[in-house]
């Protein structure tokens, strides 16, 4: 395929990820689509691995979402601009940029209302049956691909999208200065929620998790206090004890970033009446939960799907300082496909791997 | 005994009775002795009182979910009347004044309280909520602040009914209700109706009320609903309902109220409704619910939660002035006050089907 680069004219097959089947991921050519005149094309540098990767590769389906034909994996990422399309003004050939991954129809109206996250023809790359990113290059539209700051790195760059459900979520529980904010599960959403939480000014952030080092993670990471919970439905009353005492004073917005009735019942029943339950964490889809004693205290629980309009604050809070995703990159790999085994199978084993990067 | 219980001019000396929750399934009339009237408070002949869903469960249990009743009480909370007494400090009411009863009294301290959510306040003392006696006396005392002047065309019922229009209020507020708006209501019990109601004068475009019993659905249409249906208690049978649902309401649930509170129709909220949009969860069937609740959470469906009420009076008086609400047609049932026709009406409102609100008239 021929595509014309600045000053060259280099015909380089452009390679992608691609999942064929269960546990399948095979290194193949990826033919782009022509850059349409509101689009640019992207070297990608930088993608990280999402639990959702994870789960497609491991079922050929996440939810309702069915991977039917060969599908290229991958949607967390960033990379460099290689050419434009001609209505292309705000972004030029060399530029840094982070990559949103959804592309919304613009017309139904969600998409009107500005909830374009809910636009039932969304195109989401490594979503069947939209190809991911994990590949060389990428055709996007322009008007979803961010410039990074000269001091974000574009590691940081591919962090957006994980951080951007953080940053969606504390915007729709409304943390701020007065919100004390217990999150449950201490894995790469746990955190991005906790390190966004904190940028919005929650003044105390307690969090939870079953395994010992993931909270010394959090700690580190700048958690003011962790509580070690366990997977037992029964411990639900002695936890949320430990958890008032912990946090010394009520709380005011639980994020469940797991999404199992035990981390729901426990988060329902310590968050005080008038507060909020936000369900981030996907973990099962039908939940025993005592709601009717949590809605009988007017606490409401408030459902998170990825995110909208997050690209711009997340660059923000990177610049600044404000928050600093480096640590989550705990792992890291080539293009290869034996890196891409290894990658994916450190990034599904969990325990000390919080975020696995490839560096393309 | 009213103490020094002044009504206009006369020094009759009545003893205040009331109806006592004495033990499971029994109450009884007996004397109700008033606390003195306090600089801020009023005393109140009752005239119009209504049986709420949970005096019934008062009276058939003894509890409420974690209130119990350890000592005998006094039920009834839905009320209004005339006012008998004003205290020292009381300049906007007087003797003569009919008035609606907010039950609650909040205790103005502490951070619910002072953020305006005294609905929430740990230490309410809510007329029949154990320990603090109901209204279904001929006298109580009670804060002027929760007195509320009944305008001249507003009948002493439809102040009584103002409590649970109430909880109808509040839900069309927590749950943004406007003109944009269409509305699923889950069950046509008095609460189900209330909420209708309360939807409509909140500008809903549309409304679909769904329940198991025909002769609830038809008071709902006769109330203006704008489709009912019939629904099952069958959980295998929510795919089927849902997609009934969304036919009737043509463009999208963008809120639904359960005012049932069961897995099923809860389930069936869930579902039914946008993504974006919310659950407002009214009923409280069941303490423990299992519900698809991610894949809910995962369209940003939203499940807000309602207790009681706040701020609702004032408007509920205005609805019912304007005639935007009438709740008249809700009112099946009348009975005296008289330890029979106490016995009588309980049972009534206890077996439901055709009744929807049993009033009594003192």
């Amino acid at each position: 395929m021929m595509h014309t680069e600045e000053n060259e004219q280099v015909e380089e097959t452009n390679m992608a990820a691609w999942l064929l089947g269960i546990k399948n991921l095979q290194i193949q050519p990826y033919h782009l689509p022509p850059l349409g005149p509101n689009d640019v094309k992207v070297q990608i540098k930088a993608l990280g691995i999402c639990g959702s990767d994870v789960h497609h590769f491991k079922n050929m389906r996440v939810a309702n979402f069915i991977v039917k034909k060969p599908m290229v994996i991958g949607h967390e990422c960033a990379g460099i601009i290689k050419a434009i399309g001609s209505n292309v003004k705000s972004l030029a050939v060399g530029d840094r940029v982070a990559l949103e991954p959804g592309i919304s129809c613009q017309t139904c109206n969600f998409c009107k209302n500005g909830t374009y996250n809910l636009c039932r023809k969304m195109k989401f790359f490594g979503s069947p049956p939209t190809n991911g990113s994990l590949a060389n290059q990428v055709v996007h539209p322009a008007n979803l691909v961010f410039k990074l700051p000269d001091n974000v790195s574009l590691e940081e760059g591919a962090m957006c999208e994980p951080l951007s459900v953080g940053v969606h979520a504390c915007r729709r529980a409304d943390v701020n200065p007065d919100t004390k904010v217990l999150i449950f599960g201490a894995g790469p959403i746990g955190l991005v929620t906790m390190l966004a939480a904190r940028a919005f000014g929650a003044p105390r952030i307690v969090i939870a998790d079953v395994d010992h080092y993931r909270l010394s993670i959090a700690k580190d990471l700048g958690a003011d206090d962790t509580v070690q919970v366990s997977t037992n439905i029964q411990d639900v009353g002695e936890e949320v004890l430990k958890i008032h005492k912990v946090m010394g004073e009520s709380v005011d917005i639980s994020f469940d970033c797991v999404g199992f009735d035990k981390t729901m019942s426990t988060a329902l029943t310590a968050t005080r009446a008038g507060g909020k339950v936000c369900l981030v964490g996907l973990g099962q889809s039908q939940m025993t939960i005592p709601l009717v004693a949590a809605a009988a205290r007017e606490v409401d629980v408030i459902g998170i799907f990825r995110y909208r309009n997050t690209w711009p604050l997340c660059i923000e809070l990177l610049r600044t300082g404000k928050i600093d995703v480096k640590p989550l990159i705990t792992h890291r790999y080539k293009f290869t496909q034996e890196d891409v085994d290894k990658a994916f199978e450190t990034s599904a084993k969990g325990g000390n791997a919080i975020k696995v990067m490839f560096n393309l | 005994m009213g103490k020094g219980g002044k009504s206009d001019g006369s020094n009759v000396e009545e003893e205040n009775m009331a109806a006592w929750l004495v033990a499971i399934n029994t109450l009884k009339i007996q004397p109700f002795n008033l606390p003195p009237l306090g600089p801020h408070d009023v005393k109140v002949r009752m005239k119009a009182v209504g049986i709420c869903g949970s005096d019934v469960h008062y009276l058939k249990t003894l509890r409420c979910a974690d209130f119990i009743v350890k000592e005998p009480m006094v039920i009834g909370h839905e009320c209004a009347g005339v006012i008998e007494e004003v205290g020292s400090e009381v300049k906007d009411l007087v003797a003569g004044d009919r008035v609606a009863l907010e039950p609650g009294i909040s205790c103005w301290r502490c951070t619910h309280c002072k953020q305006g959510r005294y609905n929430l306040c740990p230490d309410m003392k809510f007329f029949a909520t154990p320990p603090v006696h109901g209204s279904l006396a001929n006298q109580v005392v009670h804060p002027a602040d929760l007195c509320f002047k009944l305008p001249d065309n507003v009948s002493l019922e439809e102040g009584a009914m103002c409590e649970p229009l109430s909880v109808g209020v509040h839900a069309c507020r927590r749950a943004d209700i406007g003109p944009e708006t269409n509305v699923l209501v889950m069950g046509a019990g008095p609460i189900g109706l209330v909420t209708m109601l309360a939807a409509r004068a909140f500008g809903a475009p549309r409304i679909v009320i769904v329940d198991v019993e025909d002769s609830r659905l038809s008071v709902a249409k006769e109330l203006a609903a704008d489709e009912i249906i019939k629904v099952s208690t069958n959980i295998q049978d929510v795919d089927e309902e849902v997609g009934l649902i969304q036919k009737a309401m043509g463009g999208g649930v963008d809120v639904s109220f359960d005012c049932a509170g069961f897995n099923k129709t809860m389930t069936t909220a869930l579902t039914a409704t946008r993504p974006g949009g919310k659950v407002c969860l009214v009923g409280m069937g069941h303490h423990e619910m299992t519900v698809p609740l991610t894949p809910a959470a995962a369209r940003e469906v939203d499940v807000v939660g309602i207790f009681r009420y706040k701020n609702t009076w004032p408007l509920c008086l205005e609805f019912l002035r304007s005639g935007k609400i009438d709740v008249k047609p809700l009112i099946t049932h009348r009975f005296g006050f008289s330890q029979k026709e106490v016995e009588e009406a309980f049972e009534t409102s206890a077996r439901g089907g055709n009744a929807i609100k049993v009033m009594f008239n003192l």
